[in-house]
């Protein structure tokens, strides 16, 4: 006990002798440390083309006629033989050129997309093109792909690049101004895709959010008219959207469920929410000069219907477990 | 404090003294002798000072301007391979072949080491800095998007693809700009100090000519006083500028012509070389991404023909044929003859391949890309890379061995200047003092 006084004598000696020592030397000096390297932000990187709530395009979209989309033309009763095209019919131009040439997407999981491993196109929409392939040449196989973005359709079909256009396309009154649509070959409808933890459960709650969705598409547009109006994120191909939303870049993608379910497909750690908001009737785009290849396409697809062909098509690619294909039913305006 | 005003007043200032003793025929003698002396010492000093620092930029020329010229002309082209060959591997479907695996990951750590000798020059020049921040920062990003997309396609995912694009946009529209960049800033600071290597240096010239006027006068002077003709001291003198001025001319011009002869054979042959180079590289990236891409990249094709004219064809724009008129030897102008062949025939596959994807023919058409037939772009591509190497190795040689012979015009010039100084300095101490010793 005698020695904590001197012990507190010690200690406070020291302390005195260290401060004084600080304050000769560089204790009490002012500054700061340098920083060599500050990064402020971080540039993230984005898919090509990458656009923030774009300008809406203009054009067709000014005076539509009121119409039914999904009524096309009827199919004559018989389709003729395969490499046996009727003279001076659109079908016969394509059969002399050796090949059909399609408008196509590489990059919609289950739909159409590149399989990286076989480097082929594949998919629901890319077998719908290999019958009307076969129905011309008798050859699945006759095909020349051409990918085009989902803003591209139009321009592709009025300018001539292409055929037809299989490319997961929602059958429009102010589409059916610049070009023709075949029957409705299967109907999707637009839902919202999150991550997995995330809280929203449908499209009025993205007020607000960065929400992913391609240029062009019946999606964007929907997503503008929401009460809740989101930023929207305009890409150009829906797999960029999917990295966007892995990449943490944006809040949802909302589109067609089909397209989302190819989403889900490939990332188990994201969700569908929400119920169908819209109904998103798809058909093949034909130029709207060439009506005789409209009853062709649909005869084709009648035929792929009643042969079994369209539900191979749907089991392989779309079917949930346990559910039974519903193929649709033709509707024409004559 | 008191004691400094009468110290003040007590004798006469030195200038004083030098303008009284100036009016004897010995004080001017005196003051004649102390001027010259300090203007050799100043001459002698700048003389060889300036020798030094040409000697400097030199030696520093071939150390550090040109092999950093390198390095970024280096970091462009292994980012530019790496791109074009992701795009390639993808192209091949399935898991890549274990080749073009190999040289995407050595184009990767090239670009790495690279980088890392840029950065290590960029200090005061802020733009070069802010190119090796950008590529420093997004390197990192870019591999991680392609190891992204190379999971996705193994697992049978198009996502692998979208992350290809994203990482290829991301080298087309940050990387691969701030890579040329650099190698512009750097062939510039290479410019500019062959510039300054060859530059004429006036001072010294012109204080070793006022030097020599300054004895001629002096020498004039003293036979006018003393009627005596020669003064052995102010003659050694006067040799030893002559000789000093003589020597360093002759220098100057050897150095000038052999800097001269590496700015054309070298550093400029190896940039429109370079140029050559990287138009080649930017022309397979956008071969194979149109083949990615599969009809919907026509913005690739397009860039594709734009740059093809400055490798190949007839018209003034061919980098190829600049680089051979260029070429200062016979092994460099055949080295380029078959870049410039090599080029023609991956033109001719280029045609091919775009006639077959145009034609319906996707698959065929990738094998002309990427197969190893010999008449297939991929080799073709491969040889003209070949060429341009080695003939890019020539140049570097070139520069190596003219900036070389530059340095060695000026071999001994200091130790000399400063041995002749000396001289010339001891000549009119000794010639001034003889004649002073008459006047005692």
């Amino acid at each position: 006990m005698g020695l904590v006084p001197r012990t507190g004598r010690a200690v406070r000696g020291v302390l005195l002798a260290v401060v004084l020592a600080c304050a000769a030397t560089a204790c009490s000096a002012a500054g700061r440390p340098v920083d060599l390297a500050t990064v402020s932000s971080v540039d993230r990187p984005q898919p090509v083309g990458v656009e923030v709530n774009p300008a809406t395009t203009t054009g067709a979209a000014t005076q539509v006629p009121p119409c039914d989309p999904t009524a096309s033309l009827r199919p004559a009763n018989n389709l003729p033989q395969p490499g046996n095209m009727p003279a001076g019919s659109t079908m016969r131009a394509i059969l002399d050129r050796g090949r059909l040439i399609a408008g196509v997407d590489q990059n919609t999981f289950l739909f159409g997309f590149r399989n990286p491993t076989s480097n082929a196109l594949e998919g629901f929409d890319i077998d719908r093109v290999r019958d009307v392939a076969a129905a011309i040449f008798g050859d699945p196989n006759k095909v020349q792909y051409k990918v085009i973005t989902s803003a591209e359709r139009i321009d592709a079909l009025k300018n001539g690049e292409v055929d037809i256009v299989v490319r997961t396309m929602t059958a429009t009154c102010g589409r059916w101004v610049d070009i023709n649509f075949s029957a409705t070959y299967y109907v999707a409808g637009q839902r919202v895709l999150v991550d997995r933890a995330s809280q929203i459960t449908g499209i009025d709650q993205l007020g607000g959010k960065r929400v992913c969705a391609t240029k062009g598409s019946t999606s964007i547009a929907r997503l503008r008219q929401s009460p809740a109006p989101p930023e929207i994120v305009a890409v150009d191909n829906w797999s960029d959207c999917l990295v966007m939303l892995q990449q943490a870049q944006v809040a949802a993608v909302s589109t067609d469920d089909t397209i989302l379910a190819g989403m889900v497909a490939q990332d188990p750690n994201v969700k569908m929410v929400g119920p169908r908001f819209t109904e998103e009737p798809y058909g093949i785009g034909i130029p709207k000069q060439y009506e005789d290849m409209v009853r062709f396409v649909n005869g084709v697809l009648e035929r792929s219907i009643t042969n079994g062909s369209w539900v191979t098509s749907y089991n392989k690619w779309l079917a949930q477990a346990g559910e039974r294909a519903a193929p649709p039913v033709g509707k024409y305006r004559d | 404090m008191v004691t400094a005003a009468p110290q003040r007043q007590a004798g006469p200032s030195a200038l004083g003294r030098v303008t009284r003793s100036a009016t004897t025929t010995p004080g001017r003698l005196s003051v004649l002798a102390v001027a010259l002396l300090l203007l050799t010492a100043i001459t002698g000093i700048v003389a060889a000072v300036t020798a030094q620092a040409k000697r400097d930029t030199l030696s520093d020329l071939v150390a550090h301007r040109e092999p950093l010229a390198t390095a970024a002309q280096q970091i462009f082209r292994s980012l530019s391979d790496a791109d074009a060959t992701a795009a390639s591997a993808f192209l091949s479907g399935g898991v890549e072949p274990a080749t073009l695996r190999t040289r995407y990951e050595f184009d990767i750590s090239q670009a790495g080491t690279a980088l890392g000798k840029a950065s290590s020059d960029v200090g005061g020049d802020p733009l070069a800095a802010a190119q090796v921040e950008v590529l420093s920062q997004q390197l990192p990003v870019y591999s991680g998007l392609i190891e992204t997309a190379r999971a996705n396609n193994r697992q049978g995912y198009p996502a692998g693809a979208a992350y290809l694009r994203e990482a290829s946009g991301l080298m087309r529209s940050k990387l691969l700009p701030a890579a040329e960049q650099l190698y512009e800033i750097n062939y510039d600071r290479l410019q500019r100090e062959q510039e300054s290597a060859r530059s004429v240096p006036w001072a010294p010239i012109a204080l070793l000519a006022l030097l020599l006027a300054a004895l001629v006068a002096t020498q004039r002077y003293l036979t006018h006083k003393t009627n005596r003709l020669l003064n052995i001291g102010l003659l050694a003198a006067t040799a030893a500028v002559v000789i000093t001025l003589i020597w360093g001319v002759t220098a100057m011009l050897v150095l000038s012509s052999h800097v001269g002869d590496a700015e054309r054979n070298g550093a400029q042959q190896v940039d429109v070389l370079v140029q050559a180079r990287i138009n080649s590289l930017k022309c397979r990236a956008d071969e194979t991404l149109t083949l990615v891409a599969r009809g919907d990249g026509p913005g690739y094709e397009q860039e594709w023909q734009q740059l093809a004219a400055t490798i190949t064809g007839d018209g003034g724009a061919n980098l190829l044929r600049q680089a051979k008129d260029l070429a200062s030897s016979d092994a460099m102008a055949g080295e380029v003859q078959l870049a410039v062949q090599n080029a023609e025939e991956w033109a001719a596959a280029h045609r091919k391949i775009r006639e077959l994807d145009d034609g319906g023919q996707y698959e065929e058409a990738v094998k002309v890309a990427i197969g190893d037939a010999p008449d297939s772009a991929a080799a073709a591509f491969g040889k003209l890379d070949k060429n341009l190497i080695t003939a890019l190795n020539a140049g570097r040689d070139e520069f190596f061995t003219q900036t070389t012979k530059a340095g060695n015009a000026l071999t001994g010039l200091v130790p000399g200047i400063a041995v002749l100084a000396v001289i010339a300095a001891a000549g009119i101490t000794l010639g001034i003092r003889e004649r002073l010793r008459e006047y005692r």
